[in-house]
């Protein structure tokens, strides 16, 4: 071997670079048809996260993009969600959030989300997946599936005895044997505080669709056994404002959120989600 | 199947070597770590699942390797259970084969099958390596071919897929390398040269390449690109050697790729726009490094340029996963527990470094090391600096003192992405004070004081290790926040003690360890790849040996 095979080997990898010309995928939008789904971003943020603002803006991108099909939901659980030290004046976390957190790992950091709590057969990342940049694909993918219940809902709020009183009615379009939970959030929009975002601190942010509690287990309550199609089921659930919150809700911001899904330890496919403001 | 079909070949060999009376030699190694979790809300050592109800949370690895009648077959179990290292602040458990190779040397010709570790260069475009501290393991399952034209030169190309876990990433890579020597100038006084080039080709699986488009989608026309399924890369490298000097050189360029750059600002619809994002762009990495050693002197000087050479078998993974390259860090890899504290990770994006290390023997006894590294980014952000130095006096075989002091410069907000943290500057005195009572006992005791206004504030670092060879050592050490400057759980200002209690016992190639260990959160670092680890609370036992 000498110096001379050498350059002939240089100039044959020149060559083979030179010569790659790949014909290179379009990038196309796919055409969503309106089937009835509404699908559920349950997103795992936090007020000490530096990355979240990413999400939020990856949030408010799909629900600009897909008005009244998608639901959102802002987990502040325990990672990263400590109050900004001497900025916050408020602190977003609370035991459902920490329980839903919990129970959505493995994942890797945050922003992470969940769509419809679909399995991502991933070793490190099971329900909530860290690349925004993928969020809008999972959302665009959930609601092209078949459409299998209608949840119809109505919110009263009485601001006398500070109750939200909600109704809902699911009624399965098809067959849906196993057993079936309901989800119920409270969340509460346009809250401006402190946010940290990359390097710094935001005082003047504005945190959305923040979860303040569920009405129901973090897990869901129990909707009904082997659901036959047309057969509705219906609830009416009472949601008595915690003490404590009374003076730190803003109703007129709250929004109340449903899911049902199938009745697991795990978290399993949403199957339809609703929403409706509490006011 | 490739599993069963492994113990075929290897029932085969053995077999074989029964009727050729020809020896095969096994070799092997062992390591586990078996780790106990204390919930410890003081030091933030809470809020994982193994604090909070598993416990317990361990790894094993067993090496075996054969050689026999020129080849070489090996295999690896290995098993996490409740493992906090794929992610620090999860649990991750897998058992199985993590890895089977099969080599085969027929004359000149080098095959070789199964999971595969090599390197082109320095590492710039390909190395697939192991390092388990930080759960990497970026072998190539593959094929790989190498053929020595003569002893001084080679040609090598390899195909295949890169490990993940116990699986694969989907996407395929393949490469070539080619090395040589060559001696030039006169006998007595030669000069000498080591080139090589080297090629990486990386192809993305269409699921890869539908991610992609999945993300691209999502941005607004002004951060749109057209992704290519392709991307190469090479690297051209040489070690010149003449004399008393030694000058190494690579330059690696790769063609245009996608890759997420956290700090390209991306466009937003509505609000204020966000950083980071998957951009298209050509990256190159420019490296140097002169040696120079004679009598008491050593002197090395290295250089190095990095922009947008990060390279993943698939764009949409982060953190530690999918690396197919290594960038090597110029900094001085301290040991010492204070002087480690703030170690920066190469920058892949944008990295300008140098570094220098001075190194003078006055006499048997004393020896002087001065080592100054300085890394910014290209457009000149301060990232990292330290100025280093040492001092080693040796008292015949009695006793033995090393003392230095560092002076680092670190950025938080890039290196941890912290938010409004001012650049951390620490001064670290330290003392190594070895004493050999008589061959068999000795003591050594460190002292270590980090004076800092920044993160966590100062810290005062001391430990004793009594050596009892040739099996025993018993340590205690304790890492004291001395002046705190962050408050705790309750909101305290509290001065907070790290102890460590250990006890080593060695019989040959085993080595056997017991600690009781409380760990201040910080950045574990391993040759230049770091990643922020939490707290930890609780006892470990490690043990290793080979055979």
């Amino acid at each position: 071997m000498t110096m001379r095979n050498i350059n002939i080997l240089f100039i044959l990898f020149l060559f083979f670079l030179a010569s790659c010309n790949e014909i290179c995928p379009e990038i196309t939008d796919p055409v969503i048809e309106d089937n009835g789904n509404v699908v559920l971003i349950e997103e795992l943020t936090g007020a000490s996260c530096p990355n979240c603002p990413k999400g939020t803006a990856a949030v408010k991108a799909i629900l600009d993009k897909f008005p009244g099909k998608v639901a959102a939901i802002g987990i502040h659980g325990k990672f990263l969600c400590e109050p900004v030290k001497n900025r916050s004046k408020y602190d977003f976390r609370n035991e459902k959030a920490k329980n839903l957190e919990e129970w959505f790992l493995p994942w890797l950091g945050k922003p992470a989300a969940a769509f419809n709590r679909i399995d991502q057969n991933s070793t490190d990342e099971k329900y909530a997946i860290f690349a925004t940049g993928l969020w809008q694909s999972q959302v665009e993918a959930e609601l092209q599936k078949e459409h299998v219940m209608n949840i119809l809902m109505d919110v009263k709020y009485d601001e006398t005895n500070h109750v939200a009183n909600i109704d809902f009615t699911a009624i399965p379009l098809k067959d849906l044997p196993g057993e079936y939970n309901y989800s119920i959030f409270l969340t509460e929009s346009h809250i401006i505080d402190a946010q940290t975002n990359g390097s710094v601190i935001i005082d003047d942010f504005e945190h959305n669709h923040v979860l303040r509690d569920m009405a129901t287990n973090f897990q869901g309550d129990f909707l009904g056994n082997n659901l036959v199609k047309n057969n509705i089921i219906k609830k009416s659930i009472p949601y008595p404002f915690p003490k404590e919150s009374i003076d730190l809700w803003n109703p007129d911001n709250m929004e109340v959120v449903i899911a049902i899904h199938p009745n697991s330890t795990t978290p399993s496919r949403v199957i339809q989600c609703a929403f409706k403001h509490l006011k | 199947m490739i599993r069963i079909l492994f113990v075929l070949i290897l029932i085969g060999l053995i077999d074989r070597q029964g009727l050729s009376q020809e020896k095969g030699v096994f070799s092997g190694a062992f390591e586990t770590n078996a780790n106990i979790f204390l919930r410890d809300s003081s030091i933030n050592a809470i809020s994982t699942p193994q604090y909070d109800h598993q416990f317990y949370g361990g790894e094993a690895w067993l090496n075996l390797n054969y050689k026999i009648q020129g080849f070489t077959i090996g295999t690896r179990f290995d098993m996490y259970h409740n493992s906090n290292l794929r992610n620090p602040r999860d649990s991750y458990s897998g058992t199985g084969i993590g890895r089977w190779y099969i080599k085969k040397a027929i004359n000149k010709l080098e095959i070789s099958a199964g999971y595969l570790y090599d390197q082109i260069g320095s590492g710039f475009i390909y190395r697939a390596f192991e390092t388990r501290p930080l759960f990497i393991d970026n072998a190539l399952y593959g094929v790989s071919l190498r053929y020595n034209f003569t002893d001084l030169w080679h040609i090598m190309a390899f195909s295949g897929k890169q490990k993940n876990a116990f699986d694969t990433y989907s996407g395929n890579l393949k490469g070539i390398r080619a090395e040589g020597f060559i001696t030039l100038g006169s006998e007595t006084s030669p000069l000498t040269l080591a080139p090589g080039i080297g090629f990486v080709g990386k192809t993305l699986s269409d699921e890869y390449m539908n991610g992609v488009i999945d993300v691209i989608r999502s941005y607004q026309d002004a951060d749109r690109f057209k992704p290519s399924y392709n991307t190469y890369a090479s690297t051209l490298y040489n070690t010149l050697s003449y004399k008393n000097f030694r000058l190494y050189t690579e330059v690696a360029l790769k063609s245009k790729d996608v890759f997420f750059n956290p700090f390209a600002e991306k466009t937003e619809l509505v609000g204020s726009n966000t950083i980071g994002k998957l951009v298209a762009a050509k990256g190159s990495v420019f490296y140097g490094s002169l040696s120079f050693a004679q009598g008491k002197w050593g002197i090395t000087a290295e250089a190095k340029r990095t922009e947008n050479f990060s390279f993943r078998v698939d764009p949409n993974l982060s953190l530690l996963r999918g690396l197919i390259n290594y960038l090597t860090p110029l900094n001085k890899q301290n040991t010492y527990r204070l002087t480690a504290r703030y170690s920066p990770a190469a920058q892949d994006i944008s990295e300008m470094a140098y570094a220098i290390d001075v190194r003078y023997k006055f006499n048997k006894a004393l020896s002087a090391n001065v080592n100054y590294s300085d890394i910014k980014t290209i457009k000149g952000e301060r990232l990292f600096q330290e100025i280093f130095s040492e001092v080693i006096y040796k008292m015949k075989r009695k006793w033995q003192l090393t003392s230095g002091i560092q002076f680092v410069t670190y950025n938080q907000k890039i290196y941890e992405t912290k938010a409004e943290v001012p650049l951390v500057k620490t001064v670290t005195p330290y003392v190594d004070f070895l004493y050999r009572f008589d061959p068999k006992k000795s003591l050594r005791t460190e002292f270590q004081y980090m004076s800092t206004k920044q993160d966590y504030g100062s810290w005062l670092f001391g430990l004793a290790e009594f050596n009892l060879a040739p099996n025993w050592s018993f340590e205690a050490s304790g890492m004291y926040n001395i002046i705190p400057k962050k408050k705790n759980s309750k909101g305290e200002l509290e001065k907070t003690l790290y102890p460590t209690l250990g006890i080593v016992f060695f019989n040959e190639a085993q080595r056997y360890s017991l600690r009781y260990v409380k760990q201040v959160e910080g950045v574990v670092c391993s040759g230049g790849i770091c990643r922020l680890e939490p707290a930890f609370s609780g006892i470990r036992f490690a043990m290793n040996t080979t055979f």
